[in-house]
């Protein structure tokens, strides 16, 4: 099985751990983007929604099991074909989620083209913009090392 | 309309007759400022079996025009994808293809 290990920096990454457990909660509760679902009936619509929740939390789940015992102790990270897709899509969720919480007054041409200063955010905003950048590199990495066995999973 | 609400959109409800509506649908991907084009040239790899090729090439149409559309065909299949794409976060809507 293909396996990747990153070290982290602790000192960096663990204050932004606290950002996404902030948000963790909400994903029981409602989808991480809104979804248009046209023309469906209501109790279709509500079996459709529920099921992509009950997915975005095993995978917002699949991500916080990755700082582990052994993160804390070394800042090591193991990603493989098991995890990564729950991985990189819950990085999807979280990211949206930032947005949406954190991230909207910066503009979505700003965000697109992460032209930004930090130095001018405010420390919420600052850390949750972090956090966007930190999920955004996970995905850049499960997807170099690991798309081929996402894609033909 | 629902043989169960408690099943699963991806399972049962979606195999059942009622939305075996005529006419052919398509699947649109609309844009988003947040998920990164590797990612969504990822799903459309996995979703469709798009080569490296066209799966750029509707990632790029998203970016730059605001929606691709990613897929045509009957309404129940329609609604599948619609519904892997959104489990991947990705912004995708149902619409009637009016050509046909």
């Amino acid at each position: 099985m293909k396996r990747i290990e990153v070290k982290l920096s602790l000192s960096v990454v663990a204050p932004l751990l606290d950002v996404i457990r902030r948000l963790a909660d909400g994903f029981s509760e409602k989808l991480a983007a809104p979804q248009q679902m046209g023309d469906i009936d209501d109790e279709f619509r509500d079996a459709w929604v529920a099921e992509l929740i009950t997915g975005q939390t095993a995978d917002v789940k699949a991500l916080l099991a990755l700082f582990n015992d052994e993160f804390f102790s070394e800042g090591i990270v193991a990603f493989d074909e098991d995890n990564a897709e729950p991985i990189v899509r819950a990085c999807a969720a979280v990211r949206l989620r930032l947005r949406d919480v954190y991230l909207r007054g910066l503009g979505d041409d700003t965000l697109e083209g992460g032209d930004v200063e930090i130095d001018d955010l405010s420390e919420d905003v600052r850390k949750a913009f972090m956090c966007y950048l930190f999920l955004a590199t996970v995905q850049e990495l499960i997807i170099q090392h690991l798309v081929s066995s996402i894609i033909e999973s | 309309m629902v043989s169960s609400v408690k099943s699963s959109p991806s399972t049962e409800t979606l195999s059942r007759t009622e939305l075996q509506i005529s006419g052919i649908w398509r699947v649109v991907v609309l844009n988003d400022p947040v998920n990164l084009m590797s990612y969504v040239m990822m799903v459309f790899k996995k979703i469709f079996g798009f080569n490296e090729t066209l799966a750029r090439r509707h990632m790029l149409e998203v970016h730059e025009q605001g929606r691709s559309v990613v897929w045509s065909g009957h309404r129940e299949k329609a609604e599948a994808y619609v519904f892997t794409l959104q489990q991947w976060h990705l912004t995708a809507i149902l619409e009637p293809d009016e050509t046909h």
